[in-house]
């Protein structure tokens, strides 16, 4: 049954209007005037709003209690706040660590900003998503953003081959999320949560096999997109092919986006199939990604001989971490996942910025060698970094710690030991290649050359201010995590 | 208010002396720091401090100086002081940078033993690696950045696998939160098989950081490498907490865990503390020869902790507190050697008995404190683990007592070698600032060993209030 919208339902989607409005504005600001400095003000201040109307829809009870728009097609449910507000904490910071530098890079084109929040806008439909239509749309609006982002750099094979290849494994991850709606659709006839838990508990459904499938369609789908291992090959080629400021959006954004979308589709084919004799197949099979997920990324991460490589199979082993949450499931995984999330932004994004500081016009120099002796040099940004690294790592008093906390203990709590035991065993191989940045910052042994780096000259007020914001972020959260914590808490 | 202050001191210390601008007020910074964390300390019998830190979690900030805790707090604390003066006169590359890092371990350190949340335990427990780390890569000597990586492997190994335990131990006992009463109320009655996974968890990273055998490589190639003055090794004795955390934490909390345990760690124990002996014996390099000869000392406390009698464990703990003086003394003595010869090799010295009598006697009286006469800061503490032990199992005591002897043997040996004999050259004795470091150390010395009742009364009251449940499991499990 379809109803005519109302205001109500206009609400329930304004921080996503508002953030496509502001990319609307800024374009046109952008090509008509021709001025590019004022964009990224003009962007951030388009995320503030919609942070404002988030804020305002989460912490205003509607009467009606859950507030649902457009026949359940979009909510504005717990999990959908509480991640549209990580996400837009994330692009807020990213968008001023990029607006920093795109102008030094030469990617200050009118479209980079609004392409920025085109992308946010998509993530946050995708997490407010009540259906599996308005999800694919989500998906599609986030991704074919950061498709175009990925290959942003003029005449750069490497920024060109991430954006084809993040193009044709988006696709094929979408073709796979599409025909696993089809199968649900097929099995069930429904494409809202709601419904489909509804029809699968009814009395006589026998189609439990092909929901199952239609389940594993979509998982395989959204799978591509947290890059769970084995499909997480694109991963390191993108994120270490992109423009750096555009890294640091996907690696907090995109990703927190699809953790949230991956949450609730876990959390509904979960309750649809019950507790019949295909319902241990999700979990396994989900258990079974993270595991590897967590294997690949720590030990990959271990043989790179690059900063930018080594934070994207960084990035591929954290995806494990929050999937330990997506598997536990139920409040304690949503607040699990949401505040390692958070963290993770944070502390992310404090090593992109770090990153960023370091790095040529040209997006290179970020070889480990490169950053002998940096604690000398620049001793306030290697500490930064090493905070990063720390966080990242799960060191109190940081973020990171707290943030590994609280996963684990959902997913032990929810009875998957072994895999805790292996995240933890994992997270011992990441503070090797973690410690390893960090010694080569601050040990410079006699035996190793000491390159000089090209010097850049000192960080600009809004790569400073990036840096600071997310410095404190990383420390605020790892000191007192609680009240987050208990927001984000059913 | 005192429990807080206990933490605040050293810490603001420490930062006051990154940031402080001139050299002048470098050393009287330092040392009123020290100063005060250890009048503070004389002063926090039964100071506490709790509030809630991350309610959602169940964790509580709760300090408590009482029993062990206390006993350890103010040995350390002590120790730090003359430490930090040390460090100040001896170290030439950044020394204001060293005593803020020995101030900042002493506040971990502190956080450690007073911790009364499982939680807050082990965040001090990982904060404190970090100035181990700092001191070793920042100051030490050619290869310490294989000592570094070497260290840090072992002990996140550690204290990961004890990560698992902390998280573990709340869902699976149903304890209301990570408080010691809470965990005290609810851990104990988890069925054997469950404690002993979990004891296995918090094991590990007690062994390594205790350490004993075969956990213990990282301890020798870190003293090794560790600044020639000796002042990181001294930091580095005082972080040897792997006793601490059996005692405080795992023993009382999963006793069934821990009988299981028992003769295990009775056998690593007794081995860990005959092979450190014998080794030291042999050893030609001083900072190695101590190295070793401390690994024994941890082989005792281990296996006075395993033999799950209250005076062995309380033995182990006096032990612990007693080697803070005589074996960080006997590191501070290391590098006052180095200063005059510029070695550590053995060989290098003789005969400073008649050059430096002042000297070698205050050497020698902390070297014969540390291999346990009688009367002197370890022996009451070596005696009461041993007699525990022996209750438990007189074949574990036997080989123990056998690591006593050879650790006499190697201190005559090392008399011979570097104070008696013949002497090559004279070199100078004891200077007044040497005489003011060691002084205090001696004093505590003779106070440990002469009069080691009242803290050996407080420590056993600790044993009895988390005894029940361990007398319980020890008299089940015969």
């Amino acid at each position: 049954m379809i109803l005519p919208p109302d205001v109500g339902d206009w609400a329930v989607i304004a921080p996503a209007l508002v953030l496509a409005l502001f990319a609307g504005v800024t374009l046109l600001f952008g090509v008509f005037s021709g001025e590019r400095a004022p964009l990224g003000g003009l962007s951030l201040t388009g995320i503030g709003a919609a942070l404002l109307v988030a804020g305002y829809l989460w912490l205003e009870p509607a009467a009606e209690g859950t507030r649902r728009a457009f026949g359940g097609a979009v909510l504005a449910d717990l999990p959908a706040l509480a991640f549209t507000v990580v996400i837009l904490i994330g692009a807020a910071l990213a968008t001023l660590l990029a607006d920093a530098h795109v102008e030094r890079m030469g990617l200050d084109q009118p479209e980079f900003h609004p392409l920025l929040l085109l992308s946010t806008a998509g993530a946050l439909v995708l997490v407010s998503a009540g259906d599996l239509i308005t999800m694919l749309l989500g998906l599609e609006i986030m991704s074919l953003a950061v498709y175009v982002l990925a290959a942003w750099r003029d005449r750069s094979r490497p920024s060109e081959e991430a954006g084809m290849k993040y193009f044709l494994l988006g696709a094929f991850a979408s073709a796979f999320a599409i025909y696993g709606i089809a199968l649900t659709y097929g099995a069930t006839g429904r494409f809202g949560f709601a419904a489909i838990a509804e029809v699968a508990a009814a009395p006589g459904f026998d189609q439990g096999a092909l929901l199952l499938l239609g389940a594993v369609f979509l998982l395989v789908g959204l799978g591509f997109k947290v890059a769970f291992a084995p499909f997480h090959q694109w991963a390191p080629d993108v994120y270490t092919g992109a423009p750096t400021p555009v890294t640091a959006f996907m690696s907090v954004v995109v990703k927190a986006a699809a953790f949230g979308v991956l949450l609730r589709v876990v959390d509904a084919f979960t309750g649809a199939l019950g507790a019949g004799a295909n319902a241990a197949v999700l979990p396994l099979l989900l258990s079974l990604l993270i595991g590897a997920t967590l294997i690949v990324g720590n030990f990959g991460a271990l043989l790179q001989s690059g900063l930018k490589r080594l934070l994207a199979y960084s990035a591929v082993a954290h995806a494990g971490y929050v999937g330990l949450a997506v598997l536990a499931g139920g409040d304690a995984g949503l607040r699990a996942a949401a505040f390692y999330l958070l963290a993770y932004t944070f502390t992310g994004l404090l090593a992109f910025a770090a990153l960023l500081a370091l790095l040529g016009d040209d997006d290179r120099g970020d070889r480990l060698e490169r950053l002998a002796g940096l604690g000398r040099r620049r001793p306030l940004l290697a500490v930064a970094l090493a905070v990063a690294l720390g966080s990242l790592a799960g060191f109190p008093p940081f973020a990171g710690f707290v943030a590994k906390v609280v996963v684990f203990q959902a997913a032990i709590a929810a009875g998957h030991v072994a895999l805790a035991v292996l995240g933890i065993v994992t997270s011992v191989v990441a503070v090797f290649y973690y410690a390893r940045v960090a010694l080569s910052m601050f040990l410079v042994d006699s035996a190793v050359a000491r390159v000089p780096a090209r010097e850049r000259p000192p960080l600009g007020r809004r790569a400073a201010a990036a840096l600071a914001l997310a410095l404190a972020g990383v420390l605020l959260l790892g000191l007192f995590p609680g009240g987050w914590l208990a927001a984000f808490a059913a | 208010v005192i429990a807080a202050l206990l933490l605040l001191v050293p810490l603001l210390t420490a930062a006051l002396l990154a940031f402080a601008p001139r050299a002048a007020i470098h050393r009287p910074l330092a040392i009123a720091g020290a100063l005060a964390t250890f009048v503070l300390a004389l002063a926090a019998e039964g100071a506490s401090v709790a509030f809630d830190w991350i309610p959602a979690l169940g964790v509580g900030f709760a300090l408590e100086a009482s029993g062990a805790s206390l006993v350890l707090v103010r040995v350390a604390a002590a120790v730090m002081i003359v430490t930090v003066a040390w460090a100040l006169a001896r170290v030439d590359d950044r020394p204001h940078h060293v005593a803020a890092w020995l101030l900042a371990t002493l506040a971990g350190l502190i956080g450690i033993f007073t911790a009364r949340d499982l939680l807050l335990f082990y965040v001090w427990w990982e904060l404190t690696l970090l100035p181990a780390l700092v001191l070793l890569g920042g100051w030490g000597l050619a290869r310490r950045r294989a000592a570094v990586v070497k260290y840090l492997t072992y002990a996140v190994a550690g204290s990961f696998a004890m990560l698992v335990s902390v998280l573990a131990i709340r869902p699976l006992s149903g304890a209301a939160d990570y408080g010691f009463e809470a965990l005290l109320a609810a851990a104990p009655s988890l069925d054997p098989l469950a404690q002993t996974w979990l004891f296995a968890g918090f094991a590990f990273a007690f062994a390594v950081k205790l350490p004993i055998f075969p956990l213990h490589a990282w301890l020798i190639d870190v003293h090794e490498q560790n600044h020639p003055s000796g002042v990181a090794d001294v930091a580095g004795t005082l972080y040897k907490v792997g006793g601490f955390g059996l005692f405080a934490w795992a023993i009382p909390l999963l006793p069934a865990g821990a009988a299981a345990f028992a003769p295990i760690g009775l056998a690593f124990g007794a081995f860990t503390a005959i092979l450190g002996a014998l080794i030291a014996v042999r050893q030609l390099h001083l900072k190695r020869l101590l190295a070793y000869a401390s690994l024994s000392h941890m082989g005792v406390v281990a296996v006075g902790l395993f033999s799950l009698q209250p005076a062995g464990m309380a033995g182990a703990m006096a032990l612990l507190a007693a080697q803070m003086v005589t074996t960080g003394g006997l590191f501070l003595v290391s590098g006052m050697l180095h200063d005059r010869r510029g070695t550590f090799e053995v060989a290098a010295y003789g005969g400073l008995a008649r050059s430096a009598p002042f000297f070698s006697g205050f050497a020698l009286l902390l070297l014969f404190a540390s291999v346990g006469v009688p009367g002197l800061a370890n022996f009451p503490g070596e005696f009461l683990a041993l007699l525990g032990a022996y209750a438990a199992s007189p074949a574990a005591a036997v080989v123990a007592v056998g690591a006593v002897i050879a650790a006499g043997a190697m201190a005559v040996n090392l008399n011979a070698r570097v104070f008696q004999g013949p002497a090559e050259g004279g070199v100078a004795d004891a200077k007044p600032l040497e005489i003011g470091v060691l002084a205090p150390l001696l004093v505590l010395t003779l106070w440990l060993g002469v009069a080691p009742a009242a803290g050996l009364a407080a420590i056993e009251a600790q044993v009895v209030a988390s005894g029940p449940s361990v007398v319980g499991a020890i008299g089940g499990g015969r």
